[in-house]
């Protein structure tokens, strides 16, 4: 299938820090592809420059065909994001956050309402709709930040930490859509800490460590290099290699 | 676009009850409880403590001839001896004591100047305020004592006043007739603008970051220019809701003072409203200037709102960069009650914020410079563009957008 996403040598500092360094790797169509690191490790950084949030030092890349540098609002319209740390607006209600930023996509009223059926079917988000979010549980904020990223069901998303402080109930939702999204003309960046989620979500990955990637193949290629032991192995030795290799990026 | 981002700000302040406290109802109730409150319980406090018998203390009271202590007593006052006057007001027995240590008659029969001692409380109202009434009594009795004096000399009253000054009042009818107002609706447009502002100004902007909302609408294809004026047109939706809620306000007591309070105390009463401004009346392009200039006014307050409140992290940050801004409009608006004594030339219209209050001041007295209004009119809108191009550089900036 054609790949979606081209990341190529990517490249980004703050002051003395490198957060991610000389980043390159590709995404098809129908692919979950994981971004697997520890806390700090650059992956949020990577997915703010493909979002066009953050400015890259060097390096290219490309979305849906559109440059992140040249063609930014055309790359927004392509993408969805989910991270954990986003929030809902508190005295809106879920449909009227969903219309906020079906409008900002450019879509009809109708359009938008179409849509939100189809979400409700998917996410059952009955009463999300109609109260304002203020009196949302984590699950029920989760599924309108699920549902605002992909209303206008873009090619793209970008899922950041997504089930981070989630319950088990609304992490299963997070996890069953990730699954369901991938199509023919659509892929998925799942970006996490969580070993278990790659392992469980993920047909790729690229293993990420003070802003380089350590490793990158399927995600059984990469469970098998932890010898029976499962990816966090897999994880320790690479990262391990890597450490020694580069002598100990700093942080 | 911009309007719907607007549209969703002025909403979402709508729902908001403290920010509608705060800009519509506190403006609205304030102003006249302020105007109307406070004289009101002012004027029967002074009033009951002038209208009831209040006990007085008297050090030698044997020294007071008989038709002093009836002027005295006549000012609803009872005298009460004491021994020692110090004591007695120090202790609370009473608020003021007379002394008088020589015989008053026989000292005034002889030409012979008398002292009067007043103790009191400097400082205390209450013993001021009765005071009074004891210097009011001394005040008349030494009229009687020199009228007595002037005609067993077989002079006139008025050899006393040689001299008699009249004054005549060239200022214009609207000079006039402006009175307070003239300062007061540019610093209530300036203040309640910021008051009413900021609310909405930090929760579109520190607000939307503590919330993890603005990551989310930055990645939405939306030009960061129609962010940035979406939300100042919110801005100013509530910030010259705020300043209109305030002058209402004042009307409002205004007129409920002209209705009740000021007939009550008559000559005094149309003094007071005079100097309030009660007899304003500006004609339909001076309404337009000072319409203008509010909307420059409110549009420069909210701009820097705007700008200030983007580079805090949280709502509480936003309000701590936000409190000392009160003081660029409260300063420039109290100068401006002395800029006949600071003497300003032409180059204060340039002078961004003064320069506007100057204007509508100016307009309100009814001696504006048509000349003036490019000037100060061109200056605030360059401020304006200014501060917008300066709060949509800081959307763009990554430290600004992801400082925490």
């Amino acid at each position: 299938m054609a790949d979606l996403i081209e990341v190529r040598n990517l490249n980004k500092s703050f002051g003395t820090v490198k957060a991610v360094d000389d980043l390159s790797f590709s995404v098809a169509a129908g692919e979950v592809y994981g971004l697997l690191g520890p806390n700090g490790a650059g992956k949020t950084t990577t997915l703010r420059i493909l979002a066009t949030l953050l400015k890259a030092d060097s390096g290219s890349a490309t979305i849906a065909g559109h440059d992140i540098a040249r063609d930014a609002e055309a790359v927004r319209a392509t993408i969805g994001v989910v991270n954990g740390g986003m929030g809902l607006y508190d005295r809106l209600t879920g449909r009227e956050i969903l219309h906020y930023f079906g409008r900002l996509y450019g879509m009809s009223h109708e359009a938008i309402e179409r849509r939100i059926a189809e979400l409700d079917d998917l996410l059952s988000l009955g009463d999300t709709l109609t109260r304002r979010a203020s009196g949302f549980s984590t699950g029920m904020t989760q599924k309108i930040v699920i549902s605002r990223a992909v209303l206008h069901d873009p090619p793209v998303i970008f899922f950041d930490e997504a089930t981070s402080g989630l319950d088990v109930v609304a992490r299963r939702a997070v996890i069953d859509f990730v699954r369901e999204y991938p199509s023919a003309d659509r892929a998925v960046v799942y970006s996490t800490h969580v070993m278990s989620e790659v392992e469980e979500l993920c047909d790729r990955a690229a293993i990420i460590y003070r802003g380089r990637k350590v490793a990158e193949d399927s995600v059984a290629a990469l469970v098998a290099q932890g010898e029976g032991r499962g990816l966090e192995e897999a994880f320790f030795r690479l990262v391990g290699r890597s450490e020694m290799q580069h002598g100990g990026v700093p942080a | 676009m911009i309007w719907r981002v607007a549209k969703k700000e002025i909403v979402s302040t709508l729902r908001d009850t403290r920010a509608i406290v705060s800009n519509l109802v506190i403006p609205l109730v304030l102003m006249p409880v302020m105007m109307l409150g406070m004289p009101l319980l002012l004027g029967g406090l002074f009033e009951r403590q002038a209208t009831t018998v209040t006990p007085i203390g008297v050090v030698g009271l044997e020294n007071l001839p008989a038709d002093f202590v009836s002027i005295i007593e006549a000012q609803n006052v009872e005298l009460v001896p004491v021994s020692d006057g110090v004591q007695a007001v120090q202790e609370g027995e009473v608020d003021v004591v007379v002394r008088v240590d020589e015989p008053l008659a026989d000292a005034l029969a002889a030409g012979e100047p008398s002292l009067v001692t007043l103790v009191t409380k400097v400082g205390n109202m209450k013993s001021e305020l009765n005071a009074s009434k004891v210097q009011q009594a001394v005040a008349v009795y030494q009229q009687q004592v020199v009228a007595q004096r002037l005609a067993a000399a077989g002079l006139d009253p008025s050899v006393l006043q040689p001299l008699q000054v009249e004054t005549v009042d060239a200022s214009s009818v609207a000079e006039r007739s402006s009175g307070q107002l003239s300062w007061l609706i540019p610093f209530f447009i300036a203040i309640w603008t910021l008051t009413g502002g900021q609310m909405t100004a930090i929760d579109a902007t520190a607000g939307e970051k503590e919330r993890g909302t603005l990551e989310v609408l930055l990645v939405a294809p939306v030009r960061r220019s129609e962010v940035v004026i979406g939300k100042f047109l919110a801005t100013v939706t509530f910030g010259l809701s705020a300043a209109l809620m305030a002058i209402v306000g004042f009307l409002l007591g205004g007129t409920l003072m002209s209705g009740i309070f000021l007939p009550r105390l008559g000559e005094q009463g149309s003094e007071i409203a005079s100097i309030m401004g009660g007899g304003l009346s500006i004609d339909l392009p001076s309404v337009v200037v000072l319409v203008v200039s509010a909307l420059l006014l409110s549009a420069l307050v909210s701009a820097l709102l705007l700008t200030v409140a983007l580079f805090a992290r949280s709502f509480k940050e936003a309000q701590s960069y936000i409190a000392p801004l009160s003081f660029l409009f409260i300063l420039p608006a109290v100068g401006l009650q002395f800029k006949d004594l600071i003497g300003l030339g032409n180059e204060a219209y340039l002078i961004p914020v003064f320069n506007v209050l100057m204007l509508m001041d100016d307009v309100v007295r009814g001696n504006y410079d048509p000349s003036q209004l490019a000037l100060v009119w061109g200056s605030m809108l360059a401020l304006i563009v200014v501060l917008l191009g300066f709060a949509h550089r800081s959307f763009q900036r990554e430290e600004v957008i992801f400082r925490s």
